[in-house]
Formats: C-alpha cells, structure tokens, sequence
C-alpha cells in the first residue's frame, strides 16, 4: 500500500536530507496550472474530472522525477491515510476532502503534483530549510517538463488561468514554514502579522489555510500572482522572511537574556513534560516541541538532535499516531500512543544547560 | 448585535419569515412587510413560495459558450468554470482583479513555445520612454542598454 511506503521512507522533511535550519523549517513553491479545453474542477462533470485525472496521471508518471514515486488517488484511501497525507503536506485538506483527486508523489517526497484540487494541477516544491530558488528552479524545471507534454490554459494577457482570480497570472504561491516561538513569546506576533498582511503577505497556521499556528510555527507566503514575474515575487518574500529571521533572533536574545534562569528553566521543564508525560495531546506535544528546538537553536541542547524534534512535530499528529498503532485510536488512546512514542524518542536526549552566547 | 435580515425580494428589513417544504426541502424566506403584502404572504392560501423565490433569482446575463458557467455562478462561487471563461467574463472580472490583485495584466513565465505578445508589447513601450528619458538624463550607459533591449524585444515581436 502506497501510503505505507510513503510513511516508511526516509523523506526530506522527516529526515533532514536536504539540511536544516534555525528558523526556517521548509520552504515551499507551489504552482497552480490547468488543461486546456476543460472544465476547472469545481465545476466539472464526473466523467470529465476522470479525464483530467487520467491524462494528467499518465504526464506525470512519465517524468523523470516521478520515476519509483507514489500515486495515490483520493477515491481509494481510507479517511486515516488521507489525513496521513495532509499531516505530511503531500496533499491540501480540500483535495483529501474530495473522491475524485489524485497525487503524483515523487520519492523522495520532495515533489508532489496533486491532480483535480481546485485547478487542475498544483505542483508542489519543498525542500527543508530556507532555500528559496533551490526550491524555485526544482518547480520551473518540472513546470517545463510537464508544459511539453501538456498543452497548459494561458492567456498572453492574464498569464496561466485558473479557477480562482486570486491565482492568475504566475499561479505561484511561494512560502517558507518558519518557527517563531521569540516573537511568539515576547507578544509580537500580532505586529509582526499586522505588518506582513500591509505588504501583500499571508501568514498562516501549521497545516496551511485556515488552520491554528500550533507550535509557534506559521507559513509566511506571497498572496499576489499577477501583475509580478516569478523573480519580484521571490525577492519580495525572500527580503521579508530574511528581516523576520533576524526579528525572531533578536527576540531570542532578549528574551534568555532577560529572563535567564527563569527561560532555561521553561525550556528544561517541557523536556521534563515531554520525558515523563503519560498522556499527551497533539497540541501540548507541538508546544512543548517547539521549546526544545528553541533550545536546540540557543545551544541549550545539541544543535544535531533537532532533526528528530522535528520529525517528531510531524509524526506526533493524530493520523500519524494511529498510523503508526496500525489502528483506529480515540483520543485518550491517541494521547497515550503520542507520549509512549516522545518519550521513547527523548530517552537519551542530555539535560538543557544555559545557552552558549 | 447581529444584522437584521435582509428581505429576500428588496434590501428592507425583513419581519416576515415563512417556511415552506418544496419538494421534500425546506426552504425560508425572509421578506419585509410591503413585499409580504404584495405577494399575499399573509394570506397563506394565496402565497406561493415558489413564486417569491423565482422572482428574487435573477436571471444570467452571461453564460460561457464553453462550459455553461454563468455570471450568477460567478458570483455565488467565486470561481470560475473553465479557462474560456476568462474570456467569456473578461470584463467584468478586470474590476475584482484590481481588487485582489493590484493589477491586471501578467508579467511572467510563458509555457515554452508560446511568445507572450502583450507582455513584450508592454516592456517594449515602457523601454522607449525609459530610454527617452535616459537620453534627455545624459545616462547613456542605460540608454545603450535599452537600446539593445528594444532591438531584442523588436526581433521576438517580428518573428
């Protein structure tokens, strides 16, 4: 089963393949595209969606990138193994709630092109760590290869079409997932925010689009696709994430600064939790997540033991857990599960000690 | 406090408000006192439901030839239907591109083998006026910079 093999595999962002950052956990293209000649598929048939799914499947399992990949298609998964993929940022939250969407994924999991979400293609980048036209060449190289055996909907006016005007033009969305728990703690969020939305950028929660920044990590992205090429809308949010970075490093420094014990002490404590816990929730487990790799950061833990936070912030949500059990779990059973996994994770993990400068 | 609601047929307040099963749904209507009595909603004999709510739906004025997408689709989704309806609802979507998008034209990649006309006419009148004014600046590095630019963009354009 597909979604097996896609848990079992050491993937980019589980298992840091492509390094990793303070700061920046991901970054991530997502180009939004569309056949030619048929309906979006918000609005089309049956038969013609089983269209765009087929012609686009065939395309993609063609390309060199997808070689020994995944293709999963929403009609035949179960419920858990849909929201495995939406954990994992294989697939949005609106192509799971759908029967007729498919994902071409490829293996290493850097690449994932979903089929029949709102356009008819989106094709998604990510790479761990800030690298942004690393990321953007990957996208515009597979853009190309998919544009010679597609003939793509574009107009030499509005740029690509789409379904949604917020999408014309580039159809690109480029975004970083950055962990923010200096500004977070220090109360600057809200400004923060307040000042990204007035420059045209979105800031948004874990899972993307509607959802709640657990863990202190939010998705910063670029909301205009038309009226600006690919490279001004990359410069623009490259200049804002690094200015942000900096915000987030100097909160940091404040914050241990003037706190001292009193910060090192709250980190060493969700070590305590997170060690000794015998139920936890998903929301608990990414805050207290969060607080170690701030310390694995500051020099408060060694810098090499946050790749495993991380995976950890992935595998610790729900239909991760179950997954992983092999069985459909209720929430108190969920929590126990989570814990036994975190504190077998941790069990050697050394004490936090002040932060090193 | 929460908006009062709206009658169905007129933007008045509505004080009527009925329930009706039409074909095994329910369906609500709101409607304001003159609307109520114009319609003969107080006399539920009379009252066709049905027939309020046919009158309040206004019918398309646009319809995509492609896809059967109409304007009123438009509005209640947000979406459109297929790419032709780009064109099919050009206009009146230039007004919600301003909107969201700041802008109305596309500056950007092209699929390979298609020249992207518009765009290159666009760069091509905007690098004569800044090459005008770099000549009337003494810039002539940038002049000359231009200069090659239009050439290029002129060779792309006659091919």
């Amino acid at each position: 089963m597909s979604v097996e093999d896609i848990l079992a595999a050491e993937s980019e962002l589980t298992h840091l393949l492509g390094g990793q950052q303070a700061v920046v956990l991901s970054t991530r293209i997502r180009l939004a595209r569309n056949l030619e000649g048929l309906p979006f598929p918000g609005w089309a048939k049956l038969p013609q969606r089983k269209e765009t799914s087929d012609r686009c499947v065939v395309a993609l399992e063609g390309l060199p990138k997808f070689r020994r990949g995944h293709v999963v298609r929403m009609g035949e998964l179960g419920d858990r193994d849909r929201a495995v993929l939406v954990e994992r940022h294989l697939v949005s939250k609106e192509l799971a709630a759908g029967k007729s969407g498919a994902a071409v994924i490829s293996r290493d999991q850097t690449c994932s092109v979903m089929v029949n979400e709102e356009d008819h293609l989106r094709i998604q980048v990510v790479k761990a760590g800030w690298h942004l036209r690393g990321t953007w060449h990957i996208a515009e190289q597979l853009d190309d290869a998919l544009g010679g055996v597609l003939k793509m909907a574009f107009s030499d006016r509005l740029g690509y079409l789409t379904a949604c005007p917020t999408n014309v033009g580039t159809g690109l969305r480029a975004s970083a997932m950055v962990h923010l728990p200096g500004l977070c703690l220090a109360g600057h969020m809200d400004k923060v925010t307040r000042a990204l939305n007035q420059d045209g950028l979105a800031v948004r929660g874990w899972l993307g689009e509607g959802t709640e920044a657990a863990g202190n990590v939010f998705q910063i992205s670029n909301q205009q696709t038309l009226g600006l090429s690919e490279d001004a809308i990359l410069r623009h949010l490259g200049g804002w994430i690094k200015h942000v970075v900096e915000q987030e490093w100097n909160a940091r420094r404040r914050l241990a600064q003037e706190e001292g014990e009193k910060f090192v002490d709250r980190l060493a404590r969700s070590l305590g939790v997170l060690r000794s816990a015998r139920l936890l929730t998903s929301s608990e487990a990414m805050n207290m997540l969060s607080h170690l790799r701030l310390a694995c950061d500051l020099g408060c833990l060694p810098e090499e033991r946050r790749h495993l936070v991380d995976r950890l912030m992935i595998e610790g949500q729900p239909a991760h857990v179950q997954a992983r059990a092999g069985q459909e779990l209720d929430s108190d059973g969920r929590d126990r599960r989570r814990a036994a996994v975190v504190r077998e994770a941790l069990k050697d993990f050394p004490e936090v000690v002040p932060p090193t400068a | 406090m929460s908006k009062p609601i709206q009658c169905s047929l007129c933007e008045e307040a509505a004080t009527v408000h009925l329930s009706q099963v039409v074909h095994g749904k329910v369906t609500k209507v709101h409607l304001c006192e003159a609307c109520a009595q114009k319609g003969g909603a107080t006399d539920p004999a009379v009252f066709q439901l049905a027939d309020a709510l046919a009158a309040a739906t206004p019918a398309p004025s646009l319809t995509c030839p492609q896809c059967g997408f109409t304007d009123l689709d438009l509005r209640k989704r947000g979406r459109l239907g297929c790419p032709a309806c780009w064109e099919t609802f050009g206009e009146a979507l230039d007004g919600l591109l301003l909107k969201v998008q700041h802008e109305a034209a596309h500056v950007g990649r092209a699929p390979a083998g298609v020249v992207p006309v518009a765009q290159l006419r666009r760069r091509l009148d905007a690098a004569r006026l800044e090459m005008t004014a770099a000549v009337t600046g003494e810039d002539f590095e940038a002049a000359a910079r231009l200069r090659d630019e239009i050439a290029a963009l002129e060779r792309q354009l006659a091919s």
